[in-house]
């Protein structure tokens, strides 16, 4: 009993360390160096993050490398996969960019009208540029859902940076490196994406499920009978990890036991990425104009000099004020010295037609006068042989020429 | 005739450091056939490819440079540091210590005992990144990894054997 303890104490020393010729470290030496760096790794010194910063730059750069042959048969499989659905594809394609040409349209005005909006709610406006970045690693481990972009603290990418693949949310940085950096997908475990349901408009959280797809998690108890097929989950925004709106995938459910449960079908392929968007986000505050003069009077420090300042300007503003008062009288004088000009011309004109008016009428009754005298003269006249006549010149001889030489005598 | 020897050794030199050359391309890599969407199916090349050589006590393989695949391994699939390379180190002591104890070596013996060491190995790890790094792990992934990385030892150990058959002539 004694002899196999003996042995098997003989055995581990040996295995722990003994050093051949070609070794330089024992394996206890390299074991306890390991624990040394699983510690420090777990505390965050600012030097051990520098250096992981620079390994990571390494070790990433030369896994793009050494994976080149195993992309290349990735590739070709996944090409030869693609080619033999190609036609039923390019059909169902068709269909797809006619629906989605007309859904665009109104698209591009909601997502104006939204961000009006947004600006209004938070007073500040959201202005992103959305940076190309190739993928150099993806290695789809099972216990990790990771990739590596091109992309690093140097195109201003930040931990949390949203991740896009075309319009559709694919994950978050979790890790920044200069030139390179980590994005936690979707489908990780330790992913967790607040987001909204449409159209029931239903608050949840989605986790990875360390597969294709994602889990309803946090539901509020009940609005889980409401859920359908096919509806779409968004990002909420809640929790600013991510941004709102933005579409992640469809419901679509499954026999879970006796109940029906849902899982969330990404849109985006998490497995097909070669590239994406990194969206960096830049906040500008929106002043308002009260804060703006706000702004303007702090820069005047002293109170007495602010109030001077103020009576001066109101001084100022009085006499611009009266100055533009005396223009504006003398103008005005001007203008009624003018009009009465005008009225008394036309006061003289008028009086003047009116006296070529009156002028004319007694002509006129003159030359009536004249020709019926003419005509019906000797009627009215007193001569030898008519007495019942009246004298030429009388108020009585004209009314009788003017009568047609009715004698009403 | 010269240049044809020098030609001949630097060959040979390469050929002698395969196994570690294996090592860093596997864990640089990530070689698993993910892309054929198995659910679940992985395996882990490293861990027989350092079990065996550790057993064969192999010249060439350093144990400084397996910490080091370690470290690598980690970065790429974005493990806290150190985590692979402690288990590499403890295959690596496994495998020691079992060559040390034996002394009529079994294949099926040893293909069990790896079985063990990795499943010990992989507990380990679960354990230490739930527990002090709180990641969210699918068990069923590690158990399905177990199996087919158990399954692939004897394949890569026909394979291995082939190459120290070559090395040897």
């Amino acid at each position: 009993m004694a002899a196999s303890r003996d042995d098997f104490i003989i055995a581990i020393r040996s295995a722990f360390l003994k050093k051949s010729t070609k070794q330089k470290f024992s394996l206890l030496t390299l074991l306890s160096i390991s624990i040394f760096v699983i510690v420090l790794s777990s505390l965050d010194f600012r030097i051990i993050k520098y250096l992981k910063v620079g390994i990571n730059e390494i070790v990433y750069r030369s896994s793009f490398i050494v994976s080149i042959p195993e992309n290349l048969i990735k590739n070709a499989f996944i090409q030869t996969s693609e080619y033999t659905t190609f036609f039923n594809r390019y059909k169902k394609n068709i269909i797809e960019l006619e629906n989605l040409k007309s859904n665009y349209v109104s698209n591009e005005i909601i997502q104006f009208e939204n961000k009006e909006l947004k600006e209004l709610i938070n007073d500040y406006a959201l202005s992103s540029d959305k940076i190309l970045a190739k993928i150099i690693v993806d290695h789809d481990s099972p216990f990790l859902k990771s990739i590596i972009i091109n992309k690093g603290s140097k195109d201003k990418i930040k931990i949390g940076t949203n991740i896009y693949d075309q319009s559709y949310l694919v994950g978050r940085v979790i890790e920044v490196n200069y030139k390179t950096s980590r994005v936690l997908l979707l489908s990780d475990l330790n992913s967790n994406v607040p987001v909204t349901i449409a159209p029931q408009n239903i608050q949840a959280i989605v986790t990875g499920s360390g597969s294709d797809y994602g889990q309803i998690k946090y539901i509020q108890s009940g609005l889980s009978d409401t859920l359908v097929d096919d509806s779409i989950v968004y990002t909420s925004g809640t929790g600013a990890i991510f941004k709102s709106g933005v579409p992640i995938g469809k419901l679509q459910s499954f026999s879970g036991g006796s109940i029906n449960e849902y899982k969330v079908e990404f849109y985006s392929d998490f497995t097909q990425l070669k590239y994406v968007f990194a969206e960096v986000i830049t906040k500008t505050e929106i002043i308002k104009p009260e804060e703006k003069i706000a702004e303007n009077n702090d820069e005047t420090n002293n109170p007495l000099n602010v109030k001077l300042k103020i009576l001066e300007d109101e001084l100022k503003i009085i006499e611009e004020t009266n100055r533009k008062f005396q223009e504006e009288n003398e103008i005005l004088k001007n203008e009624i010295n003018d009009l009465n000009f005008k009225v008394s011309n036309l006061n003289n004109q008028i009086l003047s037609q009116k006296k070529t008016i009156n002028q004319f009428d007694i002509d006129n009754q003159e030359l009536d006068f004249l020709k019926l005298n003419l005509k019906h003269g000797h009627k009215c006249r007193r001569t030898f042989l008519n007495t019942d006549g009246f004298i030429v010149g009388t108020l009585e001889y004209k009314s009788c020429v003017l009568s047609k030489g009715a004698n009403d005598g | 005739m010269m240049v044809s020897l020098r030609t001949k050794s630097s060959f040979l030199k390469l050929y002698s450091w395969l196994p570690i050359l294996a090592l860093y391309i596997s864990v640089l890599n990530e070689f698993d056939l993910n892309y054929l969407n198995l659910e679940y199916f992985s395996f882990n090349f490293p861990f027989i490819l350092i079990f065996f050589f550790t057993l064969k006590d192999f010249k060439h393989f350093d144990y400084f440079l397996v910490f080091i695949a370690g470290l690598f391994n980690d970065t790429v699939v974005g493990l806290p540091l150190g985590i692979s390379s402690l288990s590499y180190l403890l295959i690596c002591i496994a495998a020691a210590y079992i060559r040390n104890i034996t002394i009529r070596p079994n294949p099926v013996k040893d293909w069990f005992y790896f079985l063990f060491i990795i499943s010990l190995i992989n507990s380990l790890n679960y354990t230490v990144l739930t527990l002090f790094f709180s990641f969210d792990l699918i068990l069923m992934s590690y158990l399905v990894n177990v199996f087919f990385t158990f399954t692939f030892y004897i394949i890569f150990v026909s394979i291995f054997k082939y190459y120290m058959r070559g090395l040897n002539d």
